[in-house]
């Protein structure tokens, strides 16, 4: 190997990133960034509690008031068909259920969950405490939910299609767009009597319904191979796939408008989408979040996305109970169209 | 009908900044193209063709300056109709890589409301063949073609062609030329840049050359090259440059107007080679020297370029 010619090629390399702006920023300075504001969401403190269900009944009440003292677990006193609803929605890491004196507590959770095994740790240590100067105690029975409906891949497939709407609507429409004005394509279509708005309408209409087989593809995939239950209406989860690819498809424009290069389009992607994987509540449900981590999570259209979609798949619903999130998806959406259009940069 | 010319630049002007460094790329520039006439740009890189051709376009906004397109304004109130009354041929354009000429030009065609159909465009450029084709299959040829197709399908009464032939073929370039002399049959306008002097010279009506962002000299190819004061050149090679006779010995043979001297080469402009020929070797006989090649050709543009500013067309703007 001729060290000259390595020399050659690692200098010109080394000038060539250093001249992009866009590069040094997406590489230097959006990790830095990341780290200052991670930094300042994670900073060191007490660890966020871990929420269970407890089945509420008299007998209950009296002798699990005891998990309520514990820093580290969050109770919440549920109905038997409430704490199904949450263990399943992923909103409680797991249920406890007493329902009478002398038996033993039934903790019930799918250990797939990340939290889970967690949980139960939690409230077994809290019940042996409590128990120590009985020699006759025993071990909560532990029930492992499996009915389709609750468990974790039942939470999950929902959020694997908002992530795939969020995934194939942004980079789907941004980064091809921002190819197409490296190419001079958009230059040249600008020189026809083609309007923006036209352009850019029938752009985001080609990929909106680009996303709506793969949706359902997933969709099939989890109902038949895993048994992952439909309970809702197929045309409220329709026009929930079709306004996904609208809002999604309709940001990766706004992000694309103004973007010179496939570096800045890549960075500003990563920069939206980082956050609303870590926090839209595709693996784990984000209603227990805290403080400015549940303002970001509540803010991010992923969270109202798949919120929706396990209200129509995971529970019987309808067009009418997700109409909130259809129609504040839509005009995010819409919002997103029309800064794009005026902000929009052919060349 | 509108009888205005097909395009009117006065006092034209456009800066960049480029850094710290402020570019003038064009600089005053006054143009008027007739209806029905192919009109060449021509000028080295950097000369503030490509600009101008965008400013008519509509795609860039000059400092200053008045620019009337088919008797219209740019950001008049409706750019639409300008656009669709023209056709635009840019330097390079890289077409969707998966999609198929046919899947091209339909695109552009739903843009206007009137003009000609794709089928129509495919054969103006003959590319019936690869009508199904997609664009990574498709020769730089072909390409630039489908680029000159998708210009014309709004049956446009101008079209702008910004140097379509670099770095083609010279079949795919003669391939080009035949598309712009049957548009122009048509009565079809054309402005068209290059820096390429025998595509100016194929298929030029008239010719404005560009240097530094100002038109340093406009007229038919022929009027060009006449303006030289002779037409022709004789260029002679001495197998001993450092013998080479004086300039005055040259000039003062018949018909010899010019002469001029680069890396051991004379190159004589003269008013006609049968005249000037016989007298000039004798000259060279009597002083004793030896040829060591001896060559004539036609003045070209390049020639007049070179009349005009000292350099080569390939040397650069300077601008």
């Amino acid at each position: 190997m001729r060290w000259r010619v390595v020399k050659a090629v690692a200098r010109q390399s080394f000038l060539e990133f250093w001249r992009s702006p866009q590069a040094v920023f997406w590489t230097y300075g959006f990790p830095l960034m990341m780290a200052v504001v991670l930094g300042f969401a994670f900073q060191s403190g007490e660890p966020e509690p871990v929420t269970v269900g407890v089945v509420d009944s008299p007998v209950a009440r009296q002798r699990l008031a005891l998990l309520e003292a514990d820093p580290l677990l969050k109770v919440e006193w549920l109905s038997v068909a409430a704490a199904d609803r949450a263990l399943g929605r992923g909103r409680v890491a797991l249920t406890v259920r007493w329902e009478e004196a002398g038996s033993r507590e039934v903790l019930r959770s799918d250990p797939a969950r990340p939290e889970a095994t967690l949980a139960r740790l939690l409230v077994e240590r809290r019940m042996r405490a409590a128990s120590s100067d009985d020699p006759g105690y025993e071990r909560p029975v532990h029930e492992i939910e499996d009915r389709p409906g609750s468990r974790y891949i039942d939470f999950l497939i929902p959020g694997l299609i908002g992530l795939n709407l969020l995934g194939a609507g942004m980079w789907g429409v941004g980064f091809n767009l921002v190819q197409m004005r490296v190419g001079n394509l958009l230059r040249r279509i600008f020189v026809t009597p083609m309007r923006r708005s036209e352009f850019l309408a029938g752009y985001l209409l080609g990929r909106s319904i680009l996303v709506i087989p793969e949706a359902f593809a997933i969709m099939a995939f989890g109902v038949f191979l895993w048994g992952v239950p439909f309970r809702g209406s197929l045309l409220a989860a329709l026009v929930l796939v079709i306004v996904g690819g609208w809002v999604f498809t309709a940001i990766g424009c706004l992000l694309a408008c103004r973007a010179r290069t496939t570096e800045t389009i890549g960075g500003l992607m990563n920069a939206v989408q980082l956050p609303m994987w870590v926090l839209g509540g595709t693996f784990f449900a984000n209603e227990g979040l805290e403080g400015p981590m549940r303002w970001a999570a509540e803010s991010m259209p992923l969270t109202h996305v798949n919120r929706a979609l396990r209200d129509v798949m995971l529970e019987p619903g309808t067009l009418l109970d997700v109409w909130a999130p259809i129609a504040a998806l839509a005009l995010t959406g819409a919002l997103c169209f029309t800064l794009a259009m005026r902000w929009f940069r052919w060349q | 009908m509108n009888t205005a010319p097909a395009i009117e630049l006065r006092g034209l002007c456009k800066t960049y900044t480029k850094g710290r460094e402020v570019v003038r790329a064009v600089d005053g520039l006054d143009l008027v193209v007739a209806r029905g006439e192919v009109f060449g740009l021509l000028g080295p890189n950097g000369a503030g063709k490509t600009t101008t051709v965008e400013i008519c376009e509509g795609l860039t906004v000059p400092d200053d300056g008045e620019v009337r397109v088919l008797g219209q304004e740019w950001r008049g109130g409706d750019d639409a109709a300008i656009r669709a009354r023209i056709g635009v041929c840019l330097q390079e354009t890289k077409f969707q890589e998966h999609a198929t000429v046919d899947e091209v030009l339909r695109l552009f065609r739903a843009c206007f409301e009137r003009g000609r159909s794709v089928e129509e465009a495919i054969a103006l450029v003959s590319l019936e063949e690869k009508r199904g084709a997609r664009q990574k299959s498709l020769s730089g040829g072909q390409r630039q073609r489908l680029a000159v197709a998708t210009a014309l399908l709004g049956n446009p009464d101008l079209l702008f062609l910004d140097e379509p032939t670099t770095g083609l073929d010279p079949q795919s370039r003669r391939q080009l030329w035949r598309v712009v002399r049957d548009y122009q049959e048509q009565g079809g306008t054309v402005l068209l840049t290059t820096h390429y002097m025998d595509e100016a010279q194929q298929l030029c009506d008239r010719v404005a050359i560009v240097d530094q962002g100002r038109v340093i000299a406009l007229g038919s190819p022929a009027e060009l090259i006449r303006s030289l004061g002779a037409e022709h050149f004789v260029v002679v090679d001495l197998r001993d440059p450092d013998r080479a006779p004086e300039d005055a010995a040259f000039l003062s043979l018949p018909d010899v107007v010019a002469i001029d001297r680069r890396a051991g080469r004379i190159e004589c402009t003269v008013a006609s080679v049968h005249t000037a020929l016989p007298p000039l070797l004798d000259m060279l006989e009597q002083q004793r020297v030896d040829l060591d090649g001896l060559t004539t050709r036609h003045a070209t543009l390049e020639d007049v370029f070179v009349h005009l500013t000292g350099r080569h067309l390939r040397e650069g703007g300077g601008a």
